[in-house]
């Protein structure tokens, strides 16, 4: 099964774009479910549809979702969450607000991937494209497995706490729920099945991500460190869409010729930043895209003679290679400069930092015992050599 | 301090509207500070420079600040991460865990809200500053912001104290049996209890109707509109008086005929939708020829967006929950334009009065005079919420 998330900064018109790839790939005959997991969710709006949490049937191949975290989450982790929620109401807290302390941060973006496994599992869909919530939070979904780690190590501590230590000693003082030992079934559940599934669904070859745009300068700086945040988590890049171009005939008009001008020089610079993904344009339209019939005949203008469900191209992605004397690791990281960086190898890791996100690359032992010899950055990949040690001699 | 809040949907313009105020009320004689709350920053792009994570001046009167969660976190919590960490070595030895790092951290509930709210403390205590424009994330971010201190303030006056009491009847008892170490130690509940005095403090700023002030940015665009009527209520409902809507991106005339026609004629609907919509003053600002990037084009924008206004003002004064005498009842009201009653709910607890609007949930202390008395009769008139208490 196909997947395409999009992202992009707020307002570039992300979930339009993924309505229309979604329409239009239902009408080339590809069984296609387009899904939001924005809370805010417009996709009903621009489908001009009443959705709800399960797929409803819009039309010939073609089914429509919008997720609600909440239930979702009551769903899949409902014993993890009634303890929290009783936790913090038994601390005082009421429930609504304990309702929404249990709603951990990413919520969102699990309960979609955990949707789009149902759909993968139910073998009923070719092609699924997901809206996503804006950049902010998708930088939260590459790193979930993190996060999701991070939750749970932190909540059956504190649960802990509370039932080995707390209550045997003091019972009658501190009277906290004790966690059953359901909960932690369900906590190894949850790493197991959320954390390693997702990462698996997000690194499968027909796995991708598209970044929305729109040429604008502020718009082009957030997609560059996207693309990528998005490479130092190896996950592919397909295509990106450049958004609401002026046609020829708006640009010929006198306010817009500023407009007109630059739109021509930030496409080209799209284009040296993301090769060799493919920049892919779409009109500004005389109107609202709103509904079927119109979503359609923006993606067949988008789409063109391009097949929205393909793999329209290929992004860098994580190599090793031998040397003379050594290994190296390549990590593409477009637009990064060497400022932004920070290398380190722990244990059988190798870490880098760039910008404000830190990743942890697992190395192949043969290479993780070597030791460090160089960092640098050649043509926007980030180069990392290892030195083979001497045969003789080292412990 | 004046503080001026800037919200509203993604992609219309908070950054851009955030740093034309910040320079305009700059040329008005203001030392400005401007605070990004957004994890996804956009201060750097739109000043057309890159910024690390530390407070920058970038022109005369004018400094900037991407707020960095982590190194915040590494600055501010040390005590608390190392608490967590001698808890989860007590783990470790069973499944060899490596220490938590800052990144898991972020997985607690409300820690991004609290580094921000702490950094607009950090602002006003330092003192260097008498405008603090802070650059919101998008409005559900915000909100969750604004509520954040009730939390706090109920876990602190409900829980907090009488857990450190039992804490220290426990802690000999857990010495002798070697599991004290599992305890957080006293240092931990200083650690909480300073948290919680800036959380209280930032919260004495952000509802004090005569230095703390929203600006809601929108542009003419139907989805926009709609969710930006909802905001203007929540933000009413947790005690925020928003002074004014910021409009930007209006086709200008020139501009709104030929391939743009029918994109100037639903903008026309739109913009008398925002007019019937928001009870406070609209400065529009019509799209530009070219993006206003940097400082100079910015400074540009405030004159046009400004005028000879100062930003820093406040353009309209409401307080949104106020109390009245009617009679010899207490009426308490609260502003919540744009709402049906049907989305509203109101139920008294204790000494709080519990409102929930939608999504959106507040408990509101009740003073003294209307405390024990009975709720009489809750009504929604003119976009207005009167909550009568007997005599």
């Amino acid at each position: 099964m196909r997947l395409v998330l999009y992202t992009g900064k707020g307002g570039v018109g992300k979930t339009t774009t993924a309505a229309a790839t979604a329409v239009c790939a239902a009408e080339r005959g590809v069984r296609t479910l387009v899904v939001s997991s924005d809370m805010a969710h417009s996709l009903g709006d621009v489908l001009d549809r009443e959705l709800s949490s399960e797929p409803s049937p819009l039309g010939p191949n073609l089914d429509a979702m919008e997720i609600d975290p909440r239930a979702e989450i009551d769903r899949h982790y409902g014993t993890i969450r009634e303890y929290l929620v009783e936790l913090f109401r038994y601390q005082g807290i009421d429930e609504v607000v304990a309702d929404e302390l249990a709603l951990f941060p990413g919520a969102e973006e699990v309960t979609a991937l955990l949707a789009v496994e149902e759909a993968a599992r139910s073998g009923r869909y070719d092609f699924v494209v997901v809206d996503c919530a804006p950049t902010g939070s998708t930088l939260r979904l590459i790193t979930l497995p993190e996060m999701l780690t991070g939750v749970l190590r932190i909540v059956p501590a504190l649960a802990r706490m509370l039932s080995t230590v707390v209550s045997p000693i003091a019972q009658a003082v501190v009277r906290a729920p004790i966690p059953r030992t359901a909960v932690f079934r369900e906590a190894q559940r949850l790493i197991d099945q959320s954390a390693v599934q997702l990462r698996e669904r997000l690194s499968l070859p027909e796995t991708s991500v598209r970044i929305v745009a729109t040429p604008e300068r502020m718009v082009i700086d957030e997609a560059r460190r996207c693309y990528m945040e998005l490479s130092l988590f190896d996950l592919r890049c397909d295509a990106v869409v450049m958004n609401r171009l002026l046609p020829e005939s708006a640009g010929r008009e006198d306010f817009f010729q500023d407009r007109w001008t630059t739109q021509g020089e930030r496409r080209r610079e799209l284009e040296e930043l993301f090769a060799p993904v493919c920049v892919v344009d779409a009109p500004l339209q005389r109107d609202e895209v709103v509904g079927l019939e119109l979503l359609a005949a923006h993606g067949r203008e988008i789409f063109a003679n391009r097949e929205p469900q393909a793999l329209l191209s290929e992004s860098p992605r994580i190599r090793f290679t031998r040397k003379a004397g050594g290994h190296c690791v390549h990590l593409p990281l477009p637009g990064a400069t060497a400022t932004d960086l920070e290398v380190a190898v722990v244990e059988d890791d190798l870490i880098v930092r760039a910008g404000s996100r830190r990743r942890a690359i697992p190395l192949p032992p043969r290479i993780a015992r070597l030791p460090l010899e160089s960092a640098r950055l050649e043509a926007g990949t980030l180069v990392v050599s290892f030195r083979r040690s001497a045969a003789k001699g080292g412990a | 301090m004046r503080v001026l809040l800037h919200t509203g949907k993604g992609g219309v313009g908070k950054t851009t509207m955030a740093l034309a105020s910040a320079f305009g009320a700059a040329e008005h004689g203001h030392r400005v500070f401007v605070l990004s709350t957004d994890a996804a920053h956009s201060i750097g792009d739109a000043l057309g420079t890159s910024l690390g994570s530390a407070p920058r001046q970038v022109g005369e009167r004018v400094t900037v600040q991407e707020l960095s969660v982590l190194d915040e976190l590494d600055d501010a919590w040390a005590v608390l991460q190392d608490w967590i960490n001698v808890f989860l070595r007590g783990e470790r030895q069973e499944d060899g865990e490596e220490e938590l790092v800052a990144e898991e951290l972020l997985a607690f509930p409300g820690l991004e809200e609290l580094i921000a709210l702490r950094a607009i403390r950090k602002v006003e205590s330092g003192g260097e500053h008498d405008v603090c424009v802070v650059d919101c994330a998008p409005t559900g971010a915000t909100l969750r912001l604004l509520r954040f201190p009730d939390v706090v303030k109920f876990f602190m006056e409900n829980v907090f104290d009488w857990k450190r009491r039992s804490m220290r009847a426990i802690r000999p008892v857990a010495r002798r049996v070697g599991a004290d170490r599992f305890l957080p130690s006293e240092e931990v509940f200083d650690a909480f209890e300073r948290l919680y005095e800036d959380v209280a403090d930032v919260r004495q700023i952000l509802l004090d109707g005569d230095r703390t002030s929203a600006r809601l940015v929108v542009n003419p665009a139907r989805v926009v509109v709609d969710e930006t009527r909802r905001s203007f209520a929540y933000l009413s409902l947790y005690g925020v008086a928003t002074d004014a809507v910021l409009v930007n991106r209006v086709l200008p005339a020139d501009a709104a005929s030929g391939y743009f026609a029918r994109w100037a004629e639903r903008e026309r609907q739109e913009l008398g939708e925002i007019e019937r919509s928001f009870p406070v003053p609209r400065l529009e600002l019509p799209l530009q020829r070219a993006e206003p990037i940097g400082p100079a084009a910015l400074t540009r924008l405030a004159r046009e967006l400004f005028g000879e206004r100062d930003p820093a003002d406040f353009f309209s004064r409401s307080r949104p929950i106020r109390l009245r005498k009617d009679a010899r009842r207490t009426v308490l009201e609260i502003d919540l334009p744009n709402i049906s009653a049907d989305d509203v709910d109101v139920v008294t607890a204790g000494r709080d009065l519990v409102v929930r609007v939608e999504d959106a949930q507040r408990l509101i202390s009740l003073p003294d005079s209307v405390l024990g008395r009975r709720l009489e009769h809750v009504q929604l008139r003119g976009g207005v919420l009167e909550v009568t208490f007997a005599p």
